[in-house]
C-alpha cells in the first residue's frame, strides 16, 4: 500500500517570490535588451514574483520607479544603457528613496565598477550570463533584509 | 595588434557560448586579415574606446543566428525578428564585456559601447590601418567568427 510518504512533496516550499504575508514581491526590471528583460522576467515570474514594470533605459527606469513608489519592492538595473546609464539611474533612485533596493545586472564585472555601484547604494551586483539559481538567490537575499 | 588583447576574447567567447548554449564549443585556428572580408549575413558589433580603440564583430549566417537565439531563449525562433536580434546582440555584449573585464584586471583601461547588429546579404567589412584577428568558434548550431580589431591610441 502506498503511504503519503511515497509521493514527493513538490508544493511544500513557499516560492521565493512571495513575501511573508503571502503577497508577491513587486519588481521593476530596467534593461535596454529585450532578450535580457524577457529572461529576467521569466526567471522571476516562475518563482511567483510580480514584475510590475519594465523600462528600456535609466531615465525611463527612474520615472517608472517614481510612478510605482511605494508599490515596488526591488529594481533590477542594467548598467550600459542609452539616455541614462544604470549607475546614474541608481544614484537618482537612491536620492528619491534612500531605502530603495536596487540590484545591478551587467555583463561587465570590473571591480571598480562593482565597487562604485555598491558605494552608490546598490544592494547586490550580478554579472551575466545569468544563471537562474544565482538570480533567485541574490534577489531573495536582498529582500530578506 | 598585441597578442595580450586577443586571448581574453578567445577565452570569454569559449566560456560564455558554452554556458549559454549548454553544449560543446570548439575553437578553430586564429588567423589574421588585413584587407576587407565578407560577412556571413548577421553581424553584431561592439565598439571599444579608451586607452585602446577598436571593435569586435561577431559574424554568423542566418540559420546559425536563429538556432543560437532559439537555444538561448528556450523556444524555437524561425524569423529574424527583434527578439532574435536582441539575443545575438546580447551574446556579443556578454562575450565582449567579460573580455573587457579580464583585460581590465591586466591593467588595460577601456570601455565598450552598446552593441549594434547588422543583417543583410553580400556585406563586407574593411579595416583601415588596423589588422583584424579572426577567432573561429564551432558550435553545435554552426560557425561563429569573432573578428577583433584593436589598436593603441595614437
Amino acid at each position: 500500500m502506498k503511504t503519503k510518504e511515497d509521493f514527493p512533496s513538490i508544493n511544500e516550499r513557499k516560492p521565493d517570490g512571495l513575501s511573508p504575508e503571502g503577497t508577491p514581491y513587486r519588481i521593476l526590471v530596467v534593461d535596454d535588451s529585450m532578450f535580457v528583460a524577457k529572461q529576467i522576467t521569466q526567471i522571476l515570474t516562475s518563482e511567483g514574483y510580480d514584475v510590475v514594470g519594465q523600462a528600456a533605459d535609466g531615465l525611463l527606469g527612474l520615472e517608472r520607479y517614481k510612478e510605482l513608489y511605494p508599490n515596488v519592492d526591488l529594481v533590477t538595473m542594467d548598467i550600459t544603457m542609452p539616455n541614462m546609464d544604470g549607475l546614474t539611474a541608481l544614484q537618482k533612485i537612491i536620492d528619491f528613496d534612500k531605502n530603495a533596493k536596487v540590484i545591478m545586472i551587467s555583463a561587465l564585472g570590473k571591480q571598480d565598477l562593482v565597487k562604485q555601484a555598491l558605494l552608490a547604494g546598490a544592494k547586490n551586483y550580478i554579472v551575466k550570463p545569468l544563471d537562474r539559481k544565482k538570480v533567485l538567490e541574490r534577489i531573495a537575499h536582498v529582500l530578506s533584509k | 595588434m598585441r597578442v595580450e588583447y586577443i586571448n581574453p576574447f578567445v577565452e570569454s567567447a569559449f566560456n560564455v557560448m558554452k554556458e549559454v548554449l549548454q553544449s560543446e564549443v570548439k575553437r578553430g585556428e586564429l588567423y589574421l586579415k588585413s584587407t576587407s572580408m565578407p560577412v556571413m549575413g548577421v553581424a553584431a558589433i561592439v565598439g571599444l574606446a579608451g586607452g585602446v580603440e577598436g571593435r569586435v564583430l561577431f559574424d554568423m549566417d542566418r540559420p546559425t543566428a536563429l538556432k543560437i537565439a532559439s537555444a538561448m531563449n528556450g523556444e524555437e525562433l524561425t524569423t529574424m525578428d527583434d527578439l532574435v536580434k536582441a539575443t545575438i546582440t546580447e551574446l556579443a555584449n556578454m562575450i565582449t564585456a567579460q573580455a573587457v573585464t579580464k583585460l581590465h584586471e591586466l591593467g588595460f583601461r577601456f570601455d565598450l559601447t552598446p552593441p549594434a547588429i547588422f543583417t543583410g546579404d553580400n556585406m563586407e567589412v574593411s579595416n583601415q590601418d588596423v589588422e583584424a584577428l579572426i577567432v573561429p568558434m564551432d558550435t553545435v548550431h554552426g560557425k561563429v567568427e569573432i573578428n577583433v580589431a584593436i589598436r593603441e591610441r595614437a
